[in-house]
């Protein structure tokens, strides 16, 4: 078996087979980790826990709900603008967050009066907005307060107003995948098929797994109204609550983050026969075979392929600009869950950098089989990684970029390893074709950074050129590269806005009849 | 299995691995019906048969089919010299490999897991 | 009567000021040397908190937890914490002091923090680390008790008592800043100096502002010792910068070792930087030296040019941790602006006993309002429905949103501070940060006048 005990992790040897290297001839019946086991206490581990993989993964994207945590205040203020989900009302649930503040008293005596009370509050100081999601924390859990009992007595009181309860308490499973898990069955079971959806296309999806970081979720959307495709909801990122609540009217659901949004997508099958369609929205060959199946699936695979041609002729000469100087760079591939399946093929097949390394806090085994198989030869896998470990393979792999959360990355930043941030990206968003460049222009942009290159410098000792007034990415990248790329006509860098998706918003799309519709004409 | 078709399947079973999500459902079942479905229209395809996807479930099974198929015939240029039975053959045993990969020899603990 | 302190109405809370204790805690610990606390409780209690120092300081800081899964939860998880507690000792041999830090959950459950580490004390440490200094320290921070703030006191105050051991006495004086930057203990630092005044600082933590080094080894860490938190016992005075972040530390070693104490006033703004080097000279009887006379002069020249042309009766409403909110509110004061709204975080009853807030209900001579228990909800409100005029925000980063929403301009002071570069580096403490407050909210209500074009072409001759 090809597991990996680093060093560090000597002293705690259950540690030895969560990690993997794998090797030539190997494959997942040997090369893969453990996962998604109990984390060893003290091991300075990076995984959140339930609560928020419930609400900050997957409640909270959802734009036009009041996202209410019932419990004492620190859960709601840490869940709150510690990540990137836009969406197109004004970012109403990035900006507000309400916790029923339990206090002591509460403990004892129970806070299901409070809960009533905050409800109430709440929908009177938004009056606009009439549906709500009520998340469970360990307090609240732990004293058995009965808040689906609460929800039930405010509908009734407020007939306008509609509850969902995720009871995903933060202790409930190793990692925040345990809420992942919780907030979709939760979904299912209480609110798909409690509204009928209008039907406007021939050809109806939802979009499953989709969290709008930094507009990812527009930009598919655009794609889909561009074939004429009506997405009924998108689970969740820039989705509205009713919209959710229809999701059982969709052909289709076509599934993007199956860590942590595949339990829906298979209880949909079960329960209304609609398949599920896995794919991948990051690089130029996945999108375009992300819609062609799309559009076969709907028998109008030539609106897939005239949106391939269009974009591809748009953006292929830039991936290709970037692909020329990243090509045999190392990246660490170390996101939460689904990234690193997302990203390892395509990223070294379209950006030519080699993926030594991937990691994930809190996926499954799954995720792992996904990963390893898309690696290539040597790779170091790792499950649950913990800040040592994370310090050995940075040593020993000498990564030139490590793509991560935000703290781990200021780790990275001392041990002078330029990092992006895998889960709410640095300059995205990296969906579509136009997003895979912005992404490849960031990774750019930070392997080939002059000051990066500077804090390699010891003034003490190594030499000092007093003849360079500044460098350029563009000087340090070029270096060794044939005259025939350097000089190309064709390949050109990142020619797009810095923000993308405003205009999107705006975009008016041509109009499909319904087959209903122009019989009738 | 010989060794050009030991070859050949790893060939074909490195492409599902590194650009196909299907195979990896989260459960067995799903898995078996997974690779039993598409692996099985990806064959009648590469033997120009007639796959007929009527229910959406099968449309479903047929456009990975498709794309896989496509991609096969597009990289894997022997394919074109090869008769309709040996291409079964083969893609027999491309199935029996993915089962052995991601069911059989899984070592996927959460495989069996009788919920979702 | 112009001030009203009252409690907030509401129930709930919409866009919390504060988080809950147990982030006050961690945040004591990382300011000490050779120290890694364990969170009992879920995973999240630790991840978000790390999160949280990291988008402040741009650092990473390292904190581990017990990780509470279902079964903890429901038979109990001290073995959890004697795991922990074995695992950092195995992994990371340069560490002594190890906080065992209660959140709700382990404080619901009734997990005996205090017991277990006597056990271990008994058992795992003689058994397993014979000879090797280590210190368990239990800290009960249920997070359904006050708020960052209070488990910032409530940790500092338990770090002190269990270290501080009478010996010889010390030329020393404890300073106990509070819940402050790196820039703010330069700044007081500085003052101390100037004054020839030795301190044991709790806590040292300029080092957060930590370099880049070729090495390539360097992380972020406090500095303070358990040397240090010992000699706490033998200074000559203690001086709590802070009322409510270290207030209650300086009295335990009033109490515990008849050391002198002064809480306070926190040292923002000329009055109140006074005020400190004043009793500072008392403590110590060293003199306040000529250099902090020139010091105190280009600081007040340099308000004196934006105080009553720019500033004058701008009506600006704060929020953030309460000594940094009552500082702020009285130098706005002497700068002639108008606090209007003073908001602070937690349901603390103390507050309607400080002085300084019976100063504001005494002598304010326009519409004033205080709000405990606040949230940032108290402010959007009456901005956006009450019509409550606010020409300048002072806060943290969390209510970004109310400023742009509103068309606000903001000056980001407190913690967190995410969303704008560097200004962990900056104090607010001292006549540096004084000055550097003066001219940061004149600087940005110039850029806010040019971007309105609100009388912009006044700057001209300026």
């Amino acid at each position: 078996m090809p597991y990996h005990l680093f060093k560090c992790s000597e002293s705690i040897p259950e540690r030895e087979k969560h990690a993997v290297i794998k090797g030539e001839g190997e494959d997942l019946t040997s090369a893969l980790p453990l996962g998604y086991l109990n984390t060893i206490p003290g091991s300075i581990s990076e995984r959140g826990c339930a609560y928020c993989g419930a609400k900050h993964v997957i409640g909270t994207p959802m734009k036009d709900v009041i996202h209410m945590s019932h419990g004492p205040v620190g859960c709601t203020y840490d869940t709150w603008q510690t990540k990137r989900y836009i969406s197109d009302n004004d970012n109403f649930q990035l900006k507000y967050t309400y916790a029923t503040d339990m206090k002591e008293q509460h403990i004892v005596f129970g806070a299901e009066k409070l809960l009533k009370k905050n409800i109430l509050e709440a929908f009177a100081a938004f009056p606009e907005m009439k549906r709500m999601t009520l998340y469970q924390t360990c307090a609240s859990a732990l004293i058995g307060d009965d808040i689906n009992a609460i929800a039930e007595e405010v509908m009734e009181e407020l007939p306008d107003v509609d509850i969902f309860v995720c009871n995903s308490p933060g202790f409930g499973g190793p990692s925040q995948s345990g809420g992942h898990h919780k907030i979709n069955i939760a979904w299912i079971n209480q609110k798909v098929g409690t509204v009928e959806p209008e039907i406007t296309s021939d050809y109806v999806i939802n979009y499953v797994g989709e969290y709008n970081i930094q507009g990812d979720q527009e930009v598919m959307q655009d794609f889909f109204k561009r074939m004429g495709i009506q997405i009924l909801s998108t689970f969740t990122g820039n989705g509205s609550y009713d919209d959710l609540r229809g999701m059982h009217r969709a052909q289709l659901n076509v599934l993007e983050c199956a860590r942590s949004a595949e339990y829906i997508c298979n209880e949909l099958r079960v329960r209304y026969g609609i398949p599920r369609l896995d794919i991948d929205g990051f690089g130029h060959e996945a999108m375009a075979s992300s819609l062609r199946k799309v559009g076969m699936f709907f028998g109008i695979e030539d609106r897939a392929e005239a949106i391939i041609a269009e974009e591809s002729a748009r953006w292929k000469p830039e991936l290709d600009w970037y692909k020329a100087r990243l090509t045999d760079k190392k990246v660490c591939l170390w996101p939460g869950g689904s990234k690193l399946w997302h990203w390892a093929n395509v990223i070294h097949e379209e950006m030519g950098v080699n993926v030594v390394s991937v990691y994930t806090k809190f996926g499954h085994q799954q995720d792992m089989e996904k990963g390893v198989s898309r690696c290539e030869v040597g790779a170091l896998a790792i499950d649950d990684p913990n800040e040592l470990e994370g310090m050995e393979a940075i040593e020993t792999l000498e990564p030139d970029i490590i793509f991560t959360g935000k703290r781990p990355g200021e780790v990275a930043k001392k041990v002078r390893v330029p990092y992006l941030n895998a889960h709410a990206y640095h300059n995205g968003p990296y969906k579509g074709w136009e997003g895979w460049v912005r992404f490849a222009r960031d990774i750019y942009n930070g392997i080939y950074s002059p000051i990066h290159k500077l804090s390699l410098l010891d003034i003490s000792k190594d030499e000092i050129r007093t003849d360079v007034g500044f460098e350029t990415q563009r000087l340090l990248s070029d270096v060794n590269l044939s005259d025939e790329i350097k000089n190309s006509t064709t390949l050109r860098e990142y020619t797009g806005k810095y923000d993308c998706i405003k205009d999107l918003r705006d975009k008016t799309y041509p109009e499909y009849l319904t087959k209903k519709v122009s019989e009738a004409v | 299995m010989d060794e050009l078709t030991k070859d050949r399947v790893e060939q074909l079973i490195d492409y599902i691995m590194k650009k196909c999500l299907w195979q990896f459902h989260s459960r067995t079942w799903d898995r078996e019906r997974q690779n039993e479905n598409i692996l099985g229209m990806t064959t009648q395809l590469l033997c120009d048969e007639t796959v007929t996807a009527e229910s959406i479930e099968d449309k479903c099974y047929w456009v990975d089919a498709v794309c896989l198929a496509d991609a096969y015939k597009e990289r894997y240029t022997w394919l074109a010299d090869l008769e309709k039975p040996e291409i079964k053959s083969l893609m027999q045993d491309v199935k029996n490999r993915l089962d052995h990969l991601t069911i059989t020899g899984s070592l996927n603990e959460e495989l069996n897991d009788p919920l979702y | 009567m112009y001030c009203e302190v009252n409690e907030k109405e509401r129930a709930g809370v919409i866009n919390p000021i504060f988080t809950c204790q147990p982030c006050g805690a961690q945040y004591a610990s990382i300011g000490i040397k050779e120290c890694i606390g364990i969170v009992h409780g879920g995973q999240g209690c630790v991840m978000f908190v790390r999160l949280l120092f990291s988008q402040h300081f741009k650092e990473s800081f390292e904190i581990a937890s017990s990780s509470v899964h279902e079964d903890g939860a429901i038979f109990g998880a001290l073995n959890r914490v004697e795991e922990a507690v074995d695992v950092l000792l195995m992994r990371y041999p340069d560490v002594k002091v190890i906080p065992i830090i209660s959140t709700c959950s382990t404080e619901v459950i009734g997990d005996d923090i205090d017991g277990v580490v006597i056990k271990m004390n008994e058992t795992l440490l003689p058994e397993k680390y014979p000879g090797r200094e280590v210190h368990l320290i239990p800290i009960h921070t249920p997070s359904f008790v006050g708020s960052m703030v209070s488990g910032y006191d409530v940790a500092v105050k338990d770090f002190v008592s269990y270290f501080a051991k009478k010996s010889e006495p010390s030329e020393k004086i404890n300073l106990i800043t509070g819940w402050v930057n790196p820039g703010d203990v330069t700044a007081i630092k500085h003052l101390l100096a100037e004054m020839d005044v030795e301190a044991n600082v709790l806590f040292e933590i300029e080092t957060f502002d930590a370099p880049l080094m070729p090495s390539g080894n360097h992380v972020a860490h406090g500095e303070t010792t358990v040397e240090d938190l010992v000699d706490t016992a033998n200074a000559q005075g203690t001086i709590a910068l802070n009322r409510y972040e270290g207030g209650s530390t300086a009295k335990y070693l009033q109490d515990e070792f008849d050391i002198p104490m002064i809480i306070g006033p926190t040292p923002i703004g000329i009055r109140n930087t006074d005020t400190f080097l004043k009793n500072l000279s008392e403590m110590t009887g060293k003199p306040i030296p000529e250099s902090l006379v020139r010091e105190r002069g280009i600081a007040i020249d340099a308000i004196t040019d934006v105080a009553h042309m720019f500033l004058a009766d701008k009506k600006v409403a704060i929020y953030g941790n309460p000594d940094l909110v009552i500082g702020l509110a009285q130098f706005c004061l002497d700068m002639e602006m108008k606090p209007v709204l003073l908001l602070l975080g937690d349901d603390n009853p103390n507050y309607k006993d400080d002085p300084r807030i019976q100063e504001f209900e005494k002598n304010i001579d326009y519409k004033m309002e205080i709000i405990t228990n606040a949230d940032l909800w108290e402010l959007e409100n009456r901005i956006k429905n009450d019509g409550l005029e606010v020409d300048l925000i002072l806060g943290h980063s969390k209510g970004r949103f109310t400023a742009m929403d509103m068309n606000i301009p903001m000056v980001r002071v407190g913690f967190p501070v995410y969303d704008r570069a560097g200004m962990y580096r900056y104090p607010v403490l001292g006549y540096a940060g004084a000055m550097w407050l003066a001219e940061t909210i004149a600087n940005t209500w110039f850029v806010d006048m040019e971007y309105k074009k609100n009388r912009e072409t006044i700057l001209n001759v300026w």
